[in-house]
């Protein structure tokens, strides 16, 4: 039996998008190419794969900590070899939509810790703003080194049933998952090499000397003299791995708060032959653990004088503290009018219609329809704090909706997405059948313009009939084929 | 290169060592017992002693079981609490590898992740309980094998020394306390012959010297040559000789000027005055004072290691708020997602040496 009878089999879910199959079941017109080479391989020698695939991750200890595992276990973030593939036409309007959404965010922190001229001009709620919980009111006025407040963005990606890429949420603080990006390339390249080649897919390995770049680019000293490095919170920290990944492919030093201090507004890193002068941190660590010294007087977590560093302009941090407000989930309705604002253009990039339960008529329609509704509590991520209307329970949903009375201001809402779906390997039945899946592509940003990694992270809803896509919340991972744009 | 990172490559080395070690000490023992025609308690005892175990051992197990060798070699295979275990000695290797992750090899950390997983999988315990001698077998190739990739595929360069330095000391104390496991038989006279050579066999073959050692002796084995072999040949890669004077340019390529005062010069020094101490004694030993000079060898080869420690962290910054002197012994604090302590460091050079 071949993967082409199990392609024969495959059928997408109705009312639903599917990646790579039409409706009448024959492959799309760009996922051709890659849906006849799976076709060579038998069940069993795709199910071998898979498992020679997930052990060399696990060799290589490819993992992530799970949170709620008090052993700190890791596992693999699971991968199924079944690529996702974007057409190169297709791409080339998201990339510039993706440019485009960042160039308005940058424009959007730079006013808020600035003049706050769009609140004045009343585009954006000024309660709201001022309001949101990553609002950091101390930061306004710090004019960040280099100039740029988000040169590394997550922003992600969902798909509708009109074929629509529309935006989920923005990720400028400090997003995670391009490590696995590049590994689950590596996996994939050793087994469909020669796939790889004819789809003319887009390669991702040269992600890390783009960030490396970038991160030159906003160092407060001469590129050339510039010492970078990667600030983690510890190995216990559940994306350490890429965290080492980072470090490893830039060839810059990973440190723990523990190795850097400062003197004299001027950060330094303990070295065995004394102390050395720090000039860019690219740092993987929540704004409130930087330095006790700016945020928590009472903490000993983090760089005690960091930010008066950054405010001197001796360091540059990537990405810039209080970018929070902006990947707020309140504050994401009001994108495309800040695309307006700041840009003057029409957003390129849909998203996806949204209730801000701190708007009184949005706040009561949301109350009056729970069941078939998304709600999500705007600062929380990672799938936590979200209450999925249609498969809640009653008691679920009156415990959301005693929630959202009490703060509306921490609760959106938004009408559940029929995630477009992928074929992907179910093992044990040993077959594809179609899983959810979205998309977080990675935007690096200098002051010259944005780069986008060809691809990103797609994510996949392995169990059944889930929507939830997180890691942490049993998704997977697939590796994602853009397309060279022939057009271009 | 940073402090911490150092700290971890350092006892990255000794944990590898140490658990290549322990793993050869157990396979040795097994044969030993076979071998010589000593009671077996006579040949589980001295492992536990040499390793600084016995007062916890008799504590947990009585001073019966001391010489019972399934529960000696559970203790010193898989106990958590015993600090110098194999599986102890390699979680520790694996977390300090992952703190290191960025100057390992991916080479090299594969093998150690690898080694780690399969010890904690039922793979190993099933061969542990059918074939011993592949199991100790399997853990001591694989520890060869990430030590030998640590050359073969690492930048030559100060994180490999600060390993490799570690594994050299590491190695020192561990050549010195195997050969301080059966002392007896390097004071009497040739009554027991037959149990000598077996024991002295198994001292060669713990320490991997026994086909380097009859090449050199041509058969002529007696305790002053197998002693004088462990401890002073210059060219076998176990003897202490051997180790102390690498482990010594090795910290000449870490600090230059580590021969004159100034940064790196405490443990120099002190490695210096022990290796001319040992030259010293090599016209002189005879096997009834070699207790004595296993034992300086340990001692001065734990102040050497902890005097690295404070060299690689460095002296406490000068600060303006205290907490961060207590950062610079490489425990920093962290956020509230860290669930585990840091790895341990166990240093068990320091502890009581030699059978009495």
């Amino acid at each position: 039996m071949s993967l082409a009878l199990l392609f024969d089999t495959y059928q997408p879910i109705a009312g639903t998008f599917d990646e790579m199959i039409d409706a009448e079941g024959n492959p799309r017109a760009h996922a051709r190419r890659a849906t006849k080479i799976l076709d060579g391989l038998t069940p069993k020698e795709f199910a071998h794969a898979q498992s020679l695939a997930e052990l060399s991750l696990y060799s290589q200890g490819v993992t992530f900590s799970v949170y709620s595992d008090q052993r700190g276990t890791e596992k693999i973030f699971p991968i199924c070899l079944v690529p996702r593939v974007i057409s190169g036409a297709e791409w080339t309007r998201v990339e510039k939509g993706l440019a485009q959404r960042i160039a308005a965010l940058c424009a959007f922190l730079d006013d808020i810790y600035g003049p706050q001229k769009i609140l004045t001009s009343g585009t954006v709620p000024a309660d709201l703003i001022l309001g949101a919980k990553f609002y950091l009111p101390k930061v306004r006025g710090i004019r960040p080194p280099g100039g740029v407040r988000i040169p590394i963005a997550g922003i992600d990606l969902i798909r509708s049933p009109d074929g629509v890429f529309r935006v989920l949420e923005d990720n400028v603080r400090t997003p995670s998952g391009v490590s696995y990006v590049v590994e689950n390339r590596l996996v994939t390249k050793r087994i469909f090499q020669s796939a790889i080649d004819e789809s003319a897919v887009r390669p991702v390995e040269q992600y890390p000397m783009h960030l490396a770049e970038t991160l030159r680019a906003i160092s407060p000293v001469d590129p050339a003299e510039t010492r970078m490095v990667l600030l983690t919170p510890g190995s216990f920290n559940s994306a350490y791995f890429e965290h080492t990944f980072l470090a490893r492919t830039m060839g810059v030093e990973l440190v723990e708060p523990g190795d850097l201090f400062v003197d004299d507004d001027t950060v330094f890193v303990r070295t065995i032959r004394g102390p050395e002068r720090v000039h860019v941190i690219y740092r993987r660590i929540d704004d409130a653990y930087l330095d006790p010294e700016f945020f928590r007087p009472d903490s000993l977590l983090g760089v005690p004088g960091l930010m008066r560093a950054y405010a001197a302009g001796n360091v540059a941090l990537a990405n810039a503290p209080g970018n929070g407000v902006a990947d707020d989930k309140a504050v994401y309705p009001f994108v495309p009018d800040m695309i307006r604002y700041y840009l003057g253009e029409e957003a390129i990039l849909a998203q996806v219609d949204t209730y801000v339960c701190t708007r009184p008529d949005d706040l009561k329609y949301v109350l009056a329809n729970l069941s078939q509704l998304v709600v999500k509590a705007v600062d929380e991520a990672g799938g936590y704090g979200m209450l999925m209307g249609p498969q809640a329970s009653a008691a679920e949903i009156e415990e959301f909706r005693a929630r959202i009375i009490a703060e509306p201001r921490r609760y959106i809402a938004q009408h559940r997405v029929e995630l477009s779906t992928c074929p992907t390997w179910v093992p044990g039945a040993e077959k594809l059948a179609p899983r959810r899946v979205d998309l977080r592509p990675f935007i690096l940003t200098q002051p010259s313009g944005s780069w986008v990694l060809p691809g990103g992270l797609t994510r996949v809803a392995l169990v059944e009939g889930s929507y939830v896509v997180n890691s942490s919340q049993g998704g997977g991972s697939k590796d994602t084929w853009v397309q060279k744009d022939k057009s271009l | 290169m940073i402090s911490r990172v150092a700290d971890h490559c350092f006892w990255f080395g000794r944990y590898m060592d140490r658990a290549e070690s322990t793993a050869r000490l157990l396979q040795v023992t097994r044969t030993l017992v076979f071998d010589a025609d000593i009671p077996v308690t006579q040949c589980w005892k001295p492992l536990v002693i040499v390793a600084g175990l016995e007062e916890m051992f008799i504590e947990r197990f009585g001073q019966e079981n001391i010489g019972n060798g399934e529960l000696v070699q559970n203790y010193m295979t898989w106990e958590p609490e015993n600090p110098v275990s194999l599986r102890t000695s390699i979680r520790s290797a694996r977390e300090s590898a992952r703190v290191i992750r960025d100057v390992l090899s991916l080479e090299s950390w594969e093998e150690v992740n690898e080694l780690y997983h399969w010890l904690g999988g039922d793979e190993a315990g099933a061969l542990y309980r059918q074939n011993r001698e592949q199991f100790y077998r399997r853990v001591r190739k694989s520890t060869q094998l990430v030590l030998g990739l640590v050359r073969s595929t690492m930048l030559h360069d100060t994180p490999m020394s600060l390993l490799w330095a570690g594994a050299m000391l590491e190695r020192a104390g561990q050549t010195a306390r195997i050969l301080d496991m059966h002392p007896h038989t390097m004071t009497l006279e040739s009554a027991h012959q037959i149990v000598e050579v077996a024991v002295w066999l198994s001292l060669l073959r713990a320490c991997s010297g026994y086909e380097a050692f009859v090449k050199k002796v041509q058969g002529r084995i007696s305790a002053q040559a197998v002693a004088s072999f462990l401890v002073f040949d210059r060219r076998f890669p176990r003897s202490l000789r051997y180790c102390l004077l690498s482990a010594k340019q090795i910290l000449l390529h870490i600090w230059p000027e580590g021969d004159r005062p100034g940064p790196g010069h405490a443990p120099y020094a002190r490695l210096d005055a022990l290796t001319s101490w040992l030259d010293k004694q090599e016209a002189t030993a005879n096997p009834s004072v070699i207790h004595a000079l296993l034992t300086r060898v340990v001692d001065d080869t734990a102040l050497i290691c902890s005097d690295i420690g404070r060299e690689i962290l460095g002296p406490p910054q000068p600060e303006k708020k205290p907490p961060m002197a207590s950062q610079t012994q490489s425990q920093s604090q962290e956020p509230p997602d860290v669930r585990r302590p840091k790895p341990e460091k166990i240093d068990r050079i320091g502890g009581k040496a030699g059978v009495q």
